[in-house]
């Protein structure tokens, strides 16, 4: 899978290369440097929130205290008025009428729903007449859970009664240490969602706020009574983190309230402690990706820099590779870079490769003029050869047959003789310069490549080189010949040389034979013919192919020496080879190859 | 021998083949009626009636020309070109006898309209069979326009 990325990115030009570059790296820098700052930034403004909620819930607690302790101090002192230790030493027969003005002066407001005088037997003596509400509870049970000694009093546990939470204020009333009565102040808790939201502004944060007994008998959000704890914390002071029930992270504190039965408890949601973090954020993302914009079209415009010299000299070199010089590089003298450097000595190389260009069309053209002299030349020469060797050979022959016609009486059997050689050598050089012609002008011949039947092209050559009264002498094998791409006259001169050669070297032995065969091979194919006849030694194998040279006498067998020559000529112009295996005494194998079809 | 009784021109600078082919025409009895010029210049002036043959008279066409190529002065590929450009000679047969195998030569030649291309044996036998199988189709097997 990389190395297919690798391969889609090396695929991309240069110009677009660098800007993903850079812009992968700034990507990577941005969001590593981002991460680190975030978790640092969470972490220290989750200690900072865990401070403060300290910080705010002691403050809270010894606040309400003090003024639990005040209410208290007031309570008590009614306490110790003695018509109200009179009343209730009397259980309400004596100064009645005066305890229930004392307690009507402890009403403070509407919170204050009532007031009561009990004995020490937990009986209601009297209610002030001002009561607007009583919330009816056992006041045995109410007393005995504020576990309250002489002399003292003290905010008691919160109560639900019919939706509300109402909480008893409670002061003993004593004589000579003894407890006669007590004095409980009923307070209902008024607070609406809208206070407790002021309040909760109030402290900064947006956080719950609740109320709970010490024992954790009942939880209140001071508006209403909690059927269920929301989270379970214990102890004083205490800060623990949990998760609430719609999932969101929570931090809460709890703190003991000094002169009451309650606990102050604060709890809010990470996510609020972290909303200055999370802007942090928002902001590193926004200047995140400004900068990687900016860095993308910095890098585009610096890769465009270096890829635009790169172009120019990429169409300088494409023009030279189609043979226009004239192009160069335009150069900025500025840019004194390795790019400016690399314009210079390629508009250098450029003038020099021109030069030279230039010098071998100039030499070209003077060889080719040379040659087309040579070849001038050599076409009068052979001309000539064809013209002028033949006439006054003809003349030489005319004359010796003149001769003998005319003067044979005269001559005599030696004269004869003389004239016989005469005339049968001007016959051999008349062949001879007829063959020299032929291998000339081979030169000259265009190939003609078509499709070649090399097994009836074989045959034919077969049927045309055996007279009918050789038919019985020779044996001749044929076997399976692919076919060729080639000049079918000259490919049927080589199987008529390389035949007849083979017919006449193995012309004096008993029983001649004659094999004609291929091998195809990876890229061509080699064709042979393989006789019988005197072959050759091998020591002499390289004069085989030679123009006028020849491994045997004229008197064992005929031939001008050219034969071969013109087979390895042939040959040659079709791009093969053509070589020879043989043994004195013990035949020849003749090889050509043609590229295979 | 009157030259208005000529059947065939020869027009061949070399002696000896000259004298080659008038022997091998003379083996056939054709050569009674032959004149041998030794150059092209000769052989338009015999042609055309000018020069040393100016007495000639021209309508008496020999039945055969035998013209060699390689000449002095005028060749006989430019011998050809005039006879065969003329009116009044284009009809003479001309046989072009030469040394030369040259396939230019051949080409130039029918392109000009030469009757026959000769090429002359080396051996003297096969020469002579060739000129007197020449002489006799020309001068016995070919009907000329009258």
């Amino acid at each position: 899978m990389s190395t297919r990325h690798n391969y889609l990115f090396n695929r991309l030009p240069i110009q677009q290369r660098l800007p993903i570059l850079i812009c992968s790296l700034l990507l990577v820098s941005i969001i590593a440097y981002g991460f680190a700052n975030y978790y640092s930034l969470k972490k220290a403004s989750l200690a900072l929130g865990k401070e403060r909620l300290n910080t705010i819930i002691s403050e809270l607690a010894s606040s309400f205290s003090v003024s639990a302790r005040a209410v208290i101090k007031t309570a008590s002192a009614t306490a110790a008025k003695k018509t109200v230790v009179e009343c209730a030493k009397s259980n309400g027969s004596a100064y009645r009428q005066e305890a229930t003005g004392e307690l009507d002066k402890l009403y403070r407001d509407s919170t204050w729903v009532s007031e009561e005088l009990v004995n020490k037997d937990f009986a209601l003596i009297l209610r002030s007449d001002k009561s607007i509400a009583n919330p009816n509870l056992n006041l045995k049970d109410v007393i005995s859970d504020a576990k309250i000694g002489p002399d003292s009093g003290k905010v008691g546990k919160i109560y639900s009664v019919k939706g509300a939470v109402y909480y008893p204020i409670i002061s003993t009333v004593t004589d000579q240490k003894h407890i006669v009565g007590y004095i409980i102040s009923w307070l209902i808790l008024r607070n609406t969602p809208k206070t407790m939201e002021q309040f909760s502004q109030l402290i900064g944060i947006k956080a719950d706020f609740y109320v709970k007994n010490n024992d954790g008998s009942l939880w209140t959000n001071l508006i209403v009574p909690l059927p269920n704890a929301p989270f379970k914390i214990t102890g004083a002071h205490k800060i623990i983190e949990f998760e609430s029930n719609d999932g969101k992270r929570m931090i809460a504190a709890t703190q003991i309230v000094q002169h009451t039965d309650w606990a102050f408890v604060i709890a809010f949601s990470e996510h609020n402690m972290l909303t200055g973090v999370n802007d942090f954020v928002k902001w590193m993302l926004f200047i995140g990706i400004a900068l990687l914009a900016l860095g993308v079209l910095a890098a585009w415009y610096m890769s465009g820099s270096i890829t635009k010299p790169l172009n120019q000299l990429m169409i300088a070199a494409t023009n030279i590779s189609q043979g226009n010089y004239s192009s160069p590089v335009p150069i900025d003298s500025q840019q004194t870079d390795e790019i400016g450097q690399l314009a210079v000595a390629f508009n250098t190389m450029m003038t020099q490769i021109y030069r030279m260009h230039h010098n071998l069309e100039i030499k070209v053209e003077e060889r080719t003029a040379q040659l087309e002299n040579v070849n001038t030349e050599l076409e009068a020469f052979s001309y000539s050869v064809s013209h002028d060797l033949r006439t006054p050979l003809r003349a030489i022959s005319g004359y010796a047959i003149m001769l003998k016609e005319d003067y044979e009486a005269e001559l005599g059997a030696e004269g004869k003789r003389i004239i016989r050689n005469i005339i049968s050598n001007a016959k051999m050089m008349g062949q001879l310069i007829d063959d020299l012609l032929s291998f000339s002008r081979l030169s000259k011949k265009e190939l003609v490549r078509t499709h070649v039947d090399m097994q009836l092209l074989t045959e034919n050559v077969i049927n045309e080189l055996v007279q009918p009264d050789m038919q019985s002498k020779y044996h001749f094998s044929t076997g399976a010949l692919p076919p060729a791409e080639a000049d079918p006259v000259m490919i049927k001169q080589v199987l008529l040389n390389l035949i007849s050669n083979a017919i006449k070297y193995s012309s004096k032995r008993e029983n001649p034979g004659i094999g004609i065969d291929a091998v195809v091979e990876e890229k061509r194919t080699v064709y042979y013919v393989k006789d019988n006849g005197a072959g050759f030694d091998m020591a002499y194998s390289d004069k085989l192919f030679g123009v006028f040279q020849r491994l045997h006498s004229q008197e064992e067998f005929e031939g001008s020496g050219v034969g071969l020559a013109l087979v390895k000529r042939i040959i040659k112009k079709h791009n093969g080879d053509v070589w020879a295996e043989g043994l004195e005494n013990g035949g020849a194998t003749f090889y050509f190859s043609l590229p295979k079809v | 021998m009157s030259d208005d009784k000529i059947e065939i021109l020869l027009v061949e600078d070399n002696p000896h083949d000259a004298e080659l082919t008038i022997r091998s025409l003379r083996k056939v009895n054709l050569a009674n009626k032959l004149i041998h010029v030794k150059d092209g210049a000769e052989a338009l002036d015999f042609i055309f009636a000018r020069g040393a043959f100016a007495h000639r008279k021209v309508e008496n066409k020999p039945k055969v020309i035998l013209l060699d190529i390689k000449m002095p002065k005028v060749d006989g590929i430019e011998v050809l070109r005039q006879i065969k450009s003329n009116e009044s000679t284009k009809m003479i047969p001309v046989v072009i006898m030469t040394s030369s195998k040259e396939e230019q030569d051949i080409i130039t030649s029918y392109n000009l309209g030469v009757n026959s291309y000769v090429v002359k044996p080396v051996d003297f036998e096969g020469f002579a069979k060739a000129v007197s199988e020449l002489g006799f189709y020309w001068l016995m097997t070919n009907q000329a326009p009258e």
